[in-house]
Order: C-alpha cells, then sequence, then structure tokens
C-alpha cells in the first residue's frame, strides 16, 4: 500500500472575507478511514468542509487529494482597495467541479437541492462527477435500494419533500457520485428519531460499502458507531484527536469541551 | 366590425404574438438561468438580422435562407458567449450583479448597434420574405410568409422547451439556476453552463431577428421595440414555467393588434403598458404565476 493519505490539510486557513474563520488546520485522513468532526455551533466546521470542496477559496495552506494538489498553492490575493473589481485580477483558487469529478463529494448541511426538478431528475444529475473516472456502472439503483422512501416519490418534484425525504435524496446524491470519500455535513439534523435511525443505517450501509467518510454530526454516540477517529474542532481549529478505543461517551466529551458547567 | 375585419386583426396579433414569444423566450432563458436581465437582448436580434441578410441576400452571399438561418444562430451564439465572458462574468460574484449587469449589458447593445450601423450602414434594408405569395383563410388574406413564420416559431419554441426538460445539458441549465453551489459540489461545470445559456438565448434572439427582418424593414436600432416587448411579456407572464412568457406573449401581440386597430397606433404602447401595471398590482407575480427561476 502507497503511504500517501487520501486526504491532507496542511496549515490550512480560511474564511468569508474579510473574516477569518478557522486557522491552521492540519489533517491526514488515511485511506480506508473515516473520520468524525465534532465541535460546537458556528465555529467553522461547515465553513472548513466548504473551503475543503472548493467552494469558497482557501486564505493560505494545502489541500491534497491522493497525492493530488487540488488548490492552486499560495497566499490568497489581499485587497488592498475597496475600490477596485478584484474578482478580475485573481484567479479562483479552487474549482469544486474538479473537487467532485476526482472523488470528493460533499454533502452539504442543510442542503435544500432543486426546489423546481423531480427526485428524478436530481438522480439523473448525481452520476456526473463520477462519469469519466472509470467508475463502475450506475449506482442510482444501489441508492435507491437503500433509500426505499424515494423510489415512491421519483415524479414529485424536490420542493414537495419533507425535509427527510430531501436529506435522504442528498445522501443518494453522494452515493450515486461513486465517492472516494463522502463528506456528510449533519446528515441527520433536524430530523425525527424514526427518520435519524432510518439514515443512520444508510450510512453505516454506505460506510460498509468502503465508502470512507467525513462526517459532521452533534451526536457522539452517532459518530462512535461509524468512525476510526474523531477531531474536536473549536474556534477555528482542531483542538484534540481521539481514536476510535478511547473515544469517550457523550458526556465526557462535552465536559472535554466546555467544563462541568454545560454538563 | 365586420367578421373578416376582426379574424384580420386576430390574424395580425397571431403573428405578432409568435415574434414576441420567440423574443422574451430567449431573454427569458438567461434571466431564469443567470438571475440578470440581458438589456443587450434587443441588439442581439438586430445583429442576426443582419447577419442573415449578409449571408443570404446581398450579391456577395446569395446562399438562401437556411444558410442565414445558420449564419444567425451560429453568429449569435458566439456573441452571446463573448458578451457573457466580458460583460456579466466579472461581476459574477458581486452582490449587486443584478444591478451591474443591466448597465453593462446596455452598454453591449449600444457598441454593437454602433458597430452595426458602422458596418452595414443606417439605410433599411429588408429580408425577403421566405416563401412569396399569400393565403386566404375564411377570407381573410394574409402572406405566406407570416404563416410559415409562426409555424417555425412555434417549432423553434417546442424545441428548445424540450431541449430544457429532457436533454441531461437542458437538466444541469435549470439545476445550476436554483442551485448554483449544489451544482458545483454535485460536479456540474457552472461557468460553461452559464455561457452556454447565454449562447442559447443570443441564438434565439438571432432567429427573432431573421423573422422580424423579413416582416419589418432593418435599422441598426430595429432591437429596441422588441426588447421593451421581450422585457414587458417576461415580467407580465412571468417565468414559472417555460411556457409562461409565451402565452403572455401570444396576449401581449393579440391585445396590440386589436388596441393598434381600435385605439391606434400611438397609443397602444401606452395601453400595453398600462394592462401591464394593472396585472403587476393584482399580481405581482406575472399573469401566469410565480415570479421565480424554475425553468
Ligand atoms: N456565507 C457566509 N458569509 C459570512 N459568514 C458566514 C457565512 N456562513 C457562515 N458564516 C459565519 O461563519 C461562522 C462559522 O459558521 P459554520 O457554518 O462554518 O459553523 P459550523 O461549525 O458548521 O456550525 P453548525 O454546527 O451550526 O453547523 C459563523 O460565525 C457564521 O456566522
Ligand atoms: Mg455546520
Amino acid at each position: 500500500m502507497s503511504t500517501v493519505p487520501l486526504l491532507e490539510l496542511q496549515h490550512l486557513s480560511g474564511g468569508y472575507e474579510p473574516v477569518q474563520i478557522f486557522r491552521d488546520v492540519d489533517l491526514v485522513i488515511a485511506h480506508g478511514t473515516s473520520t468524525g468532526l465534532f465541535g460546537p455551533n458556528g465555529h467553522g466546521k461547515t465553513t472548513l468542509l466548504r473551503t475543503v470542496s472548493g467552494v469558497i477559496d482557501p486564505w493560505s495552506g494545502n489541500i491534497l487529494f491522493e497525492g493530488k494538489q487540488l488548490n492552486r498553492p499560495g497566499e490568497r490575493g489581499r485587497r488592498r482597495s475597496r475600490n477596485l473589481n478584484y474578482d478580475v485580477f485573481t484567479r479562483r483558487r479552487m474549482n469544486p467541479k474538479n473537487v467532485a469529478r476526482a472523488g470528493l463529494i460533499h454533502v452539504a448541511q442543510g442542503n435544500l437541492l432543486y426546489r423546481e426538478l423531480t427526485v428524478r431528475e436530481t438522480l439523473g444529475i448525481a452520476p456526473i462527477a463520477a462519469r469519466g473516472r472509470g467508475e463502475p456502472g450506475d449506482l442510482t439503483e444501489k441508492a435507491l435500494r437503500l433509500f426505499p422512501r424515494l423510489s415512491e416519490r421519483m415524479n414529485q418534484k424536490v420542493r414537495f419533500l419533507s425535509g427527510g425525504e430531501r436529506q435522504m435524496l442528498s445522501v443518494a446524491c453522494g452515493l450515486i457520485a461513486a465517492p472516494r470519500l463522502l463528506i456528510l455535513d449533519e446528515p441527520t439534523l433536524g430530523l425525527s428519531p424514526k427518520l435519524r435511525r432510518e439514515l443512520a443505517d444508510a450510512i453505516q450501509a454506505i460506510k460498509a460499502d468502503g465508502v470512507p467518510l467525513i462526517i459532521v454530526d452533534q451526536d457522539v454516540d452517532f459518530l462512535k458507531s461509524l468512525i476510526e477517529t474523531l477531531y474536536l474542532f473549536d474556534h477555528g481549529r482542531i483542538s484534540g484527536r481521539i481514536e476510535r478505543a478511547d473515544m469517550p461517551s457523550h458526556e465526557e466529551i462535552m465536559r472535554m469541551l466546555f467544563g462541568e458547567v454545560h454538563s | 366590425m365586420t367578421f373578416e375585419t376582426f379574424l384580420f386583426v386576430l390574424a395580425g396579433g397571431l403573428v405578432l404574438g409568435a415574434l414576441y414569444a420567440l423574443m422574451a423566450t430567449g431573454l427569458a432563458v438567461v434571466w431564469t438561468t443567470l438571475g440578470i436581465f440581458n438589456f443587450a437582448h434587443g441588439a442581439f436580434i438586430t445583429f442576426g438580422a443582419y447577419l442573415a441578410w449578409q449571408v443570404s441576400q446581398t450579391e456577395a452571399g446569395n446562399a438562401g435562407y437556411f444558410a442565414g438561418a445558420a449564419a444567425a444562430v451560429a453568429g449569435l451564439f458566439i456573441t452571446g458567449v463573448i458578451f457573457h465572458l466580458a460583460l456579466v462574468r466579472p461581476f459574477e460574484r458581486k452582490p449587486n450583479v443584478v444591478l451591474l449587469s443591466v448597465i453593462t449589458t446596455l452598454a453591449g447593445a449600444t457598441i454593437l448597434e454602433n458597430a452595426i450601423d458602422l458596418v452595414w450602414g443606417p439605410r433599411s434594408k429588408q429580408l425577403a420574405p421566405m416563401v412569396p405569395g399569400d393565403a386566404t383563410f375564411f377570407g381573410v388574406t394574409t402572406s405566406k410568409n407570416q404563416i410559415l413564420m409562426i409555424v417555425l416559431v412555434l417549432i423553434i419554441l417546442a424545441a428548445v422547451g424540450a431541449f430544457l426538460r429532457y436533454s441531461a445539458t437542458g437538466r444541469a441549465m435549470r439545476a445550476v439556476a436554483q442551485n448554483r453551489e449544489a451544482a458545483e459540489l454535485m460536479g456540474l461545470d457552472v461557468p460553461k453552463l452559464y455561457a452556454g445559456a447565454f449562447g442559447l438565448s443570443a441564438a434565439i434572439a438571432g432567429l427573432a431577428g431573421l423573422f422580424v427582418g423579413s416582416i419589418h424593414f432593418m435599422t441598426p436600432s430595429m432591437g429596441t421595440d422588441p426588447l421593451m416587448k421581450a422585457l414587458l411579456v417576461v415580467i407580465f407572464g412571468g417565468v414559472a414555467r417555460f411556457t409562461s412568457p409565451i402565452y403572455a406573449a401570444f396576449v401581449v401581440g393579440l391585445v396590440e393588434a386589436f388596441s393598434t386597430y381600435y385605439v391606434g397606433l400611438y397609443w397602444t404602447p401606452a395601453v400595453l403598458f398600462g394592462l401591464m401595471i394593472v396585472v403587476l398590482i393584482v399580481k405581482p407575480e406575472g399573469l401566469f404565476g410565480k415570479y421565480e427561476r424554475s425553468v
């Protein structure tokens, strides 16, 4: 086996101009392992993942996927004037299309997908990232077996789906893209316990199929069942790394992050 | 008003409606995909007419209507892509892109019109009718050219609609329109789809120019009125569905025809815009539903 990691972040910093959200994030994900990201609301987990998948440009640092650098290296261009259109002078340093087509698939938090497209049409778009990468066959049927509810709603427009169904469609699209690494950003957010379990089982099945995951969730016990390594994320930095063997319970983690008061 | 007159005015309204439907559909393709209004759409119509004229009706170019149409479509597709790259793309990430693109596309329209004036001169020209002669139905005589035009417009609209609805590229264009970020994360090539939508819209404008040129005289500023009407149709009808501006175009065309007959030519624009204001007061989303980008 090669020693090149699946994903490597080196001193990655970024945010929403002009506010920096995370800094100096170093992260190494080995082939075949799944990773959890856990931290309080609003501390920049989503921003970090959006940077990794190229929706926003990193400020500095490197993103390497299977040894290939995804970002154009260097510091971000500093804006020296508010009155100049820097979008014209600075080239984008990430291209989300290339990231997705390399097999790094990001299922975004609270993804609303395409309101006016039907479920069938949405599922028809999903294989685009996998095409041209010599991936085996169409995974749509497999995804539908995992989410049988979707096959009952094929001709519905996405805006008529329930929140849970839309979340399932999002994850199904991620699966159909034949990911080499699948990022799931709070996939169970706002779901009823029953739907949550349904989705968790499906994610479990995706993992069992050999797809490495990066998964963000607020429930450590749920994460524990899926991942090998857990990173604690706090104020835009990685503040801790825990291996599966000594993974604490939800309460213990809350104590580690917040001290006793929050219990 | 006799029944013949009624049919005569009705026929005129249908011709106008077909033209407006083609113009408005082109405008709506850009509006629904990129979320901006392209004020160079009228100049695109002009440029299409002149390109078709150059290829099909001059001493130098005598290649026939079909070649003229091909030149208009290909030339305008390229023009549309260039306009997108130069006038819209640089502002894409600005929060006020809608406002900025109003003025940049207006600037582009002016430059294109002046270029047309420079190359072909201000003297008006006309494309010969696609087919000569008249046809009579129920005692009303119209030119075969106009009947053929209506049929062709309907075929073109059906083709564009089918492209957006059933083809993979059309589906991707609709997806990008509704959620750019989700589309990027799924690996769609957003810049290419935007440029493609702009090119498609311009190509449709080129065909509209070809038809306008075979009915009216061509001048470098012939696109101004079509642009106005296309805007009116799109805002009046809404763009909830691909078909909304098409229905609205026929409503506007018929109102215009009857108003021209009854109220007079000079007051017709006032009648149309008055009607639009009334509709928008009652139904701000447009006559045919939601003022939202869907198709
Ligand atoms: N589009 C945006 N523009 C500017 N600031 C933003 C934007 N999106 C998020 N932020 C800010 O970035 C910070 C980090 O947000 P982010 O969504 O990355 O946190 P998170 O850790 O994913 O939180 P949660 O657990 O609630 O999903 C927040 O303070 C938020 O206000
Ligand atoms: Mg988040």
